[in-house]
């Protein structure tokens, strides 16, 4: 079991250091203490090493207090790394001459429960207000602001003079990314996007963002708990467990051994789970399963075996 | 390095579980000990006799086992504003204030004299003083204890129509809300930082720094409603009336040890009214 697991991350490693060169985003060796110099110091963060390649979805997951929320505040240089290194797209974010405004503007991060961020009564002002900040002119500032809101899924002419205390919370949640989009950037960060959103939001969201992925080279950070979410939509992802990466790499590898994950409070995505038990009751379906899809078909493919 | 770290800096209203002899004492006593250093603090105008009460407060951090860096942070967020009034009084003050006093610099129509000097001096000195006392007293008592001490100290007054459990209650969820804020501030402006906001900018342009942090305020202000909101709804939820005929989980029981610290407080009060120091 430990031996596993070791192999998979150092497989993991390796993988790393192959890859390094062409990423927008270095993360090395990164090490954070909470309220450091106080008596309610306490270690988030203990030597992650991850990288964000140009146009890819990478998924974060992990247990409550894994320390996700505190490696996605490094992506934009909300936090400088003190132990460690970050590098997004050439700046060196732990010197204090970064240009950490271009960083920020490269790299948009939208937290949980975004919808908190929105200030201006007007939906229209509120997605405007980050790139407001730019100094665009007023042309440029009305195509963002369209593009964004039009990106979401909610239509410019019908919300942009919405009060935003009448948008239902999905509605909401979309305003909110959108205040994030509209700065155009090149990587989005999203911590836990769907949560408490309705099914059908949910699903609505999801598209909207690998739609943005395929039509505008978007790269994607998603963070989440949701395992069928992040199966469904990452090319890669890290796994953290009390602050370090345990495992890292293509979903269905990582998910493939779902007692490896166990240990770290975590389950496979439920598509996974019914295949793996299936086969642990002797019905010969393919165990690496991601998506109900994918489930499906495996479980058809095995029915038509059968006959 | 970190600009977003609010809290870190923020002792007042924090709990610092650790066991000590200040830990340990019967709120009621705490809190009247607390307001008779209190009172000294405020009644000590002299040099000798703040360096007493300072040396006094570093007693009071020893004892209450808290490391002194860390009473000392809460310092941190207020230094700008020291150094403010520190520099208004040098300049402004002039002759106006005791103008007997003997003057010290003089350049053009900036007059320091000494008592200015000294005014500046005692009241860092106070500032830092009263941190301490009121830091101390916040990381050695739980917000419960607080509630139960202010409420039983309050108790004889009910006859004159003092709400002493209401105003208990109000202070322990004042205290209660300090991290809470803190904490929702920080992450708001992370939020706000992460979608193009600048925050901060020059110290003196007040107008745009205002402005600035209307993305900040706004939402913040929705968020401390909304949490009152639900607080009132939970507290409803289980029954919460007031005070008549309310029970308590914990019983405060008073040793004779923890009245030893109320009388130790008045004697510092007392020799710090009395003691000759030199004015």
């Amino acid at each position: 079991m430990t031996a596993s697991r070791a192999a998979a991350s150092a497989a993991g490693a390796r993988a790393e250091i192959g890859r390094a060169d062409g990423a927008l985003i270095h993360v090395e060796d990164l090490w954070h203490t909470y309220m450091a110099g106080t008596p309610f110091a306490e270690a988030a963060l203990r030597g992650v090493t991850m990288h964000v390649y140009p146009g890819e979805v990478v998924g974060v997951i992990g247990h409550t207090g894994s320390g996700k929320s505190t490696l996605i505040q490094y992506l934009n240089g909300l936090l400088r790394p003190a132990r460690g290194r970050v590098v997004v797209a050439g700046h060196e974010v732990g010197r204090s001459n970064a240009g950490i405004e271009a960083v920020r503007r490269l790299v948009g991060v939208a937290f949980q429960d975004p919808e908190d961020q929105v200030f201006e009564p007007l939906v229209g002002d509120d997605v405007a207000y980050g790139p407001r900040q730019l100094g665009l002119a007023a042309e440029e500032l009305r195509a963002r602001v369209r593009w964004a809101m039009e990106a979401v899924g909610l239509p410019f002419d019908a919300f942009k003079d919405r009060y935003t205390y009448t948008l239902s919370g999905g509605e909401l949640r979309k305003t909110a990314l959108a205040g994030v989009l509209a700065m155009r950037p090149q990587v989005l960060v999203l911590d836990e996007p769907t949560s408490g959103l309705d099914p059908a939001t949910r699903l609505d969201v999801r598209e909207r963002l690998l739609a943005l992925r395929r039509r505008d080279g978007l790269t994607l950070v998603l963070v989440s708990h949701d395992m069928d979410e992040i199966a469904g939509l990452a090319d890669r992802v890290y796994v953290l467990h009390a602050g370090a990466v345990v495992a890292s790499g293509p979903p269905r590898e990582v998910f493939a051994r779902p007692d490896a994950l166990a240990p770290y409070g975590l389950l496979p995505p439920f598509p996974t789970q019914v295949c793996v038990r299936l086969r642990a009751r002797g019905i010969p379906v393919r165990g690496d399963a991601l998506t109900i899809e994918e489930a499906g078909a495996a479980i058809a493919a095995a029915l038509r075996e059968a006959r | 390095m970190n600009e977003f770290e609010l809290l870190r800096n923020i002792t007042i209203g924090q709990y610092l579980p650790v066991d000590s002899y200040l830990h340990r004492l019967d709120p009621r006593a705490k809190i009247l000990a607390a307001i008779l250093v209190i009172a000294a603090v405020t009644f000590t105008p002299s040099l000798a006799g703040n360096a007493c009460l300072l040396a006094g407060g570093l007693a009071l951090v020893w004892l209450g086992r808290i490391p002194l860096a860390y009473a000392l942070r809460g310092l941190l967020p207020a230094v700008p504003i020291l150094v403010f009034l520190a520099v208004m009084q040098l300049v402004f003050f002039g002759r106006n204030y005791d103008p007997t006093s003997p003057v010290v610099f003089q350049w053009r129509w900036i007059v320091v004299t000494g008592a200015v000097l000294k005014l500046v001096v005692v009241s860092a000195a106070r500032f830092l003083e009263l941190l301490l006392v009121t830091s101390v007293f916040t990381l050695s008592t739980k917000t419960t204890d607080l509630t139960l001490g202010i409420e039983s100290l309050l108790r004889p007054f009910q006859r004159l129509r003092v709400p002493a459990h209401e105003l208990a209650l109000v202070v322990t969820i004042a205290v209660r809300f300090v991290p809470t804020l803190a904490l929702e501030a920080e992450r708001l402006m992370k939020a706000q930082a992460s979608r193009g906001a600048r925050l901060g900018g020059s110290r003196w342009r007040f107008i745009s720094r205002v402005r600035r942090s209307l993305p900040i305020l706004v939402p913040l202000v929705t968020y401390a409603l909304r949490r009152g909101e639900e607080l009132i709804v939970a507290m409803e939820a289980r029954a919460y009336t007031g005070g008549a005929g309310r029970t308590a989980y914990t019983v405060l029981a008073s040793r004779p040890g923890d009245w030893l610290a109320v009388g130790a407080a008045a004697v510092f009060l007392a020799a710090m009214l009395l003691a000759p120091f030199p004015a």
